[in-house]
């Protein structure tokens, strides 16, 4: 065998489609006639169904003039006027199907006058009955022309109906020769041709399916990735024979292929690896992931070594953290004790506010009364100067007449003096009287006594009067220090006022600002609560903190030892 | 603690005794209604007294004696006296008129009922030291015919009966113008001065110059 399956293939399906054509045209051929036929046989039963018609119409037309006639009303003849239209388009369309048929064309030329003779006798008696009536129109009915004329029509056209059913029996019998050739041709061809076509199939199967299925089942193994095939070596030179050399070619390709990534399984990047061609994509593939693998490996180990390195920091990051989470845990308990302390002391705060702020409250009732007890001494204090000037007005009055008391002793004083003179010279002339004097020197020494005791009393009294006028200095000055010392007290006391004013300022400040200290320590405390109830909630976090951190502690050291093995593992690859 | 010290400080620093000083104006009050009068006890006490100073008996001895009347008075707290027969009068000492150009002891000259008198400073006189204060108000008229002058003295003392022998000499460290003008000097001691020869001597003053 020589050919080639194409051929072999073709040529069978050359023979079918000629068996195929050979039916197809017998069967077009007859179906065409078939449908000519079918054309004719319309334009008879067409030529029948408006001969039909015209007879029909003729009768219609004859109904309306007798009603007419019989009845003499207009409403008869409506059949009438109708049948007149439809019979002239009744002979237009039986002159187009006539067309094609001289002896049904004769017969219609002669139908036409007779059709207009019966419609003038008609419109005659119409014309007649309208005009004259029943018994002049009788006579023409009477005369028969009209039924004669009728009868020639009617004969007419039974000549053309009985010519067009002949031709439509001699159609009939054509069309069930051809029916039977045509059967005959299809029931003997497509037997034959199934029969050719079949064994052509059979025999290109037999050629080709076999190796095929066994290429299949090859390639079937091949896909599940089974290379150990034996695949027939025969010398076939079609494309059967050229697709299984190809297909164990390709079998050791992928056998090489599959040992090199074997080695590259194993580690060994080393393999050397050729494409076939440069349109080997699994060949450059292979060399691509051969390269890319390497290159991997060796940033792998690189970043193994990373990891590796990374991993025991972690570690030892974790192993802190660890610690320091422990830590942080005492260190919040601690915390916690601390805030409920505070927590304490912000109550007794809020206490100790509470009663300061009532004790400002008090004070400032104080400093109001203070204040009306400082006015009131300002106005005992103004009342003590009015006496003091009164007592100073008093005392240097009596100064004055104490001074008038002087001046009245200065005189007393002199005439006391004038007196003593008086005595002595009474005295000398006493003695020069000699005896007869000297009752009168008695006198004159009593008198000198009177006038020295006179002199001392003065004396006696300037010395009171100097006593007194010291007395009533000191007390006029001391009257004044008294009323300036009323005036600073006053001063002292208006001070002490303005003080008091400011202490009460000070206090009422100081409860507003108890008040205010009071308010603050009551959210303090609130404060203090919510900050105790998240220190606890920290501290329950904390614990919480220490066992999540123990937990990454261990997997910190899963993961150091996973990077041990890594190491190691990465260490098989030869780059 | 403050509280307690203002409550010390507004009670008194001492209690004064308004009682008493009321006490005390009330017994003016009553002196001053009976007309300063003396209470009865003080007025029985000065009246006993009076009558046991007249009860006394003078001393009849000094009458038997011969006695120099004279005139005692104060200058410069010492006691002078001048027989009473030279001394015209004693009179206040008013005003006084300097005189320029006259010797230091004449102070100058007064006016004594109409006539004009010299006065004399003794103190200056004698050139005795300027010790102390002197009123030198009074003045001691001496008088010999008809020369008079005055001489100032502070205080006059009346008259006294000195006895003669009691006048002892003057001293004789007494020298120049003081054993002059001196008759002698007493146990009181009294400075009895010699009025005549102050009379001469003053009024027949030439000058220092012609004087000695």
């Amino acid at each position: 065998m020589r050919w080639t399956v194409g051929k072999k293939i073709g040529s069978g399906f050359a023979l079918g489609v000629a068996i195929l054509i050979l039916v197809g045209a017998v069967s077009y051929i007859s179906t065409l006639k078939f449908i000519g036929s079918a054309h004719w046989v319309t334009h008879s039963y067409q030529v029948l169904e408006t001969s039909q018609a015209l007879l029909s119409n003729l009768e219609n037309a004859e109904t309306g003039q007798r009603g007419y006639l019989i009845t003499g009303e207009g409403r008869y003849l409506g059949p009438y006027n109708g049948a007149a239209t439809a019979v002239s388009s009744d002979i237009a369309a039986l002159r187009r199907l006539a067309a094609d048929d001289p002896v049904q064309r004769q017969r219609l030329e002669a139908l036409q006058p007779l059709i207009a003779a019966k419609f003038a006798e008609l419109r005659e008696t119409i014309e007649l009955r309208r005009k004259k009536g029943l018994p002049a129109a009788l006579p023409i009915v009477l005369s028969n022309q009209g039924k004669e004329n009728m009868d020639a029509i009617r004969k007419i056209v039974g000549s053309m109906e009985g010519r067009e059913r002949s031709l439509l029996n001699q159609r009939d019998t054509e069309e069930k020769a051809r029916a039977r050739r045509t059967e005959l041709v299809i029931a003997y061809g497509m037997p034959l041709g199934l029969i050719l076509l079949a064994l052509v199939g059979f025999m290109t199967s037999r050629n080709i399916t076999r190796p095929l299925r066994f290429l299949s089942l090859a390639a079937e193994r091949i896909s599940q990735g089974d290379l150990k095939m034996d695949l027939p070596s025969d010398r076939r030179s079609d494309e059967v024979g050229v697709l299984a050399r190809a297909f164990s070619v390709m079998a050791r390709s992928l056998e090489s292929l599959a040992r090199a990534a074997e080695r590259i399984a194993a580690g060994d990047m080393s393999v050397e690896l050729m494409p076939r061609s440069a349109q080997d994509v699994l060949g450059n593939a292979f060399v691509l992931m051969r390269d890319r693998l390497r290159q991997t490996a060796a940033e792998i180990q690189e970043s193994v070594n990373v990891l590796g390195s990374s991993a025991s920091q972690i570690l030892a990051s974790t192993t802190q953290v660890a610690s320091g989470a422990a830590e942080t845990a005492t260190a919040v308990a601690q915390t916690t004790t601390t805030v409920e302390e505070v927590k304490q002391t912000a109550q007794l705060s809020t206490q100790k506010a509470q009663y300061v702020s009532e004790t400002a409250q008090r004070s400032a009732q104080v400093a109001q009364t203070g204040k009306l007890s400082v006015a009131e001494a300002i106005e005992r204090m103004n009342r003590i100067r009015e006496q003091m000037e009164a007592i100073a007005e008093s005392t240097v009055r009596l100064s004055e007449q104490s001074q008038a008391i002087g001046e009245i002793i200065a005189t007393v004083s002199d005439l006391a003096d004038q007196s003593n003179l008086l005595a002595v010279n009474a005295a000398i002339e006493a003695a020069k009287a000699g005896e007869q004097g000297k009752g009168f020197a008695v006198v004159a020494q009593e008198v000198r006594t009177l006038a020295e005791q006179s002199k001392q009393a003065t004396a006696r009294v300037r010395s009171i009067l100097g006593d007194i006028q010291k007395a009533t200095t000191a007390a006029v000055m001391a009257t004044e220090q008294g009323s300036k010392a009323v005036e600073a007290g006053v001063k002292q006391s208006a001070q002490a006022g303005e003080s008091v004013q400011k202490l009460a300022e000070s206090i009422a400040e100081a409860s507003q600002a108890a008040t205010q200290i009071l308010a603050s320590a009551r959210q303090q405390l609130v404060g203090m609560d919510q900050v105790a109830l998240a220190m606890e909630n920290i501290k329950q976090a904390s614990s919480q903190n220490v066992a999540s951190t123990s937990q990454a502690e261990t997997a910190a050291q899963n993961l150091h030892a996973l990077g041990q093995k890594l190491r190691e593992l990465v260490a098989q690859y030869r780059v | 603690m403050e509280k307690r010290e203002i409550q010390d400080k507004a009670k008194p620093s001492r209690s004064f005794d308004w009682g008493a000083i009321r006490r005390r104006r009330e017994s003016i009050e009553r002196a001053a209604e009976q007309g300063w009068a003396p209470s009865a006890e003080a007025a029985t006490k000065v009246f006993r007294e009076r009558a046991r100073a007249l009860a006394q008996e003078p001393a009849r001895a000094e009458a038997l004696e011969e006695t120099l009347k004279a005139v005692a008075f104060l200058l410069a707290q010492e006691t002078y006296a001048v027989e009473s027969r030279y001394v015209r009068e004693v009179y206040p000492l008013k005003e006084l008129t300097p005189l320029p150009g006259a010797p230091p002891f004449l102070l100058g000259i007064a006016s004594v009922h109409g006539q004009i008198l010299p006065v004399v400073d003794l103190k200056r006189l004698f050139e005795l030291p300027e010790k102390g204060l002197a009123d030198l108000n009074k003045l001691v008229i001496l008088r010999e015919g008809s020369a008079e002058l005055g001489i100032l003295a502070d205080q006059m003392l009346g008259m006294r009966a000195i006895p003669v022998r009691e006048i002892e000499p003057s001293l004789p460290t007494l020298v120049g113008i003081r054993a002059e003008f001196l008759r002698g000097v007493t146990q009181g001691p009294i400075v009895v001065l010699d009025a005549r020869k102050i009379l001469e001597r003053i009024l027949t003053f030439q000058g220092p110059n012609k004087d000695t």
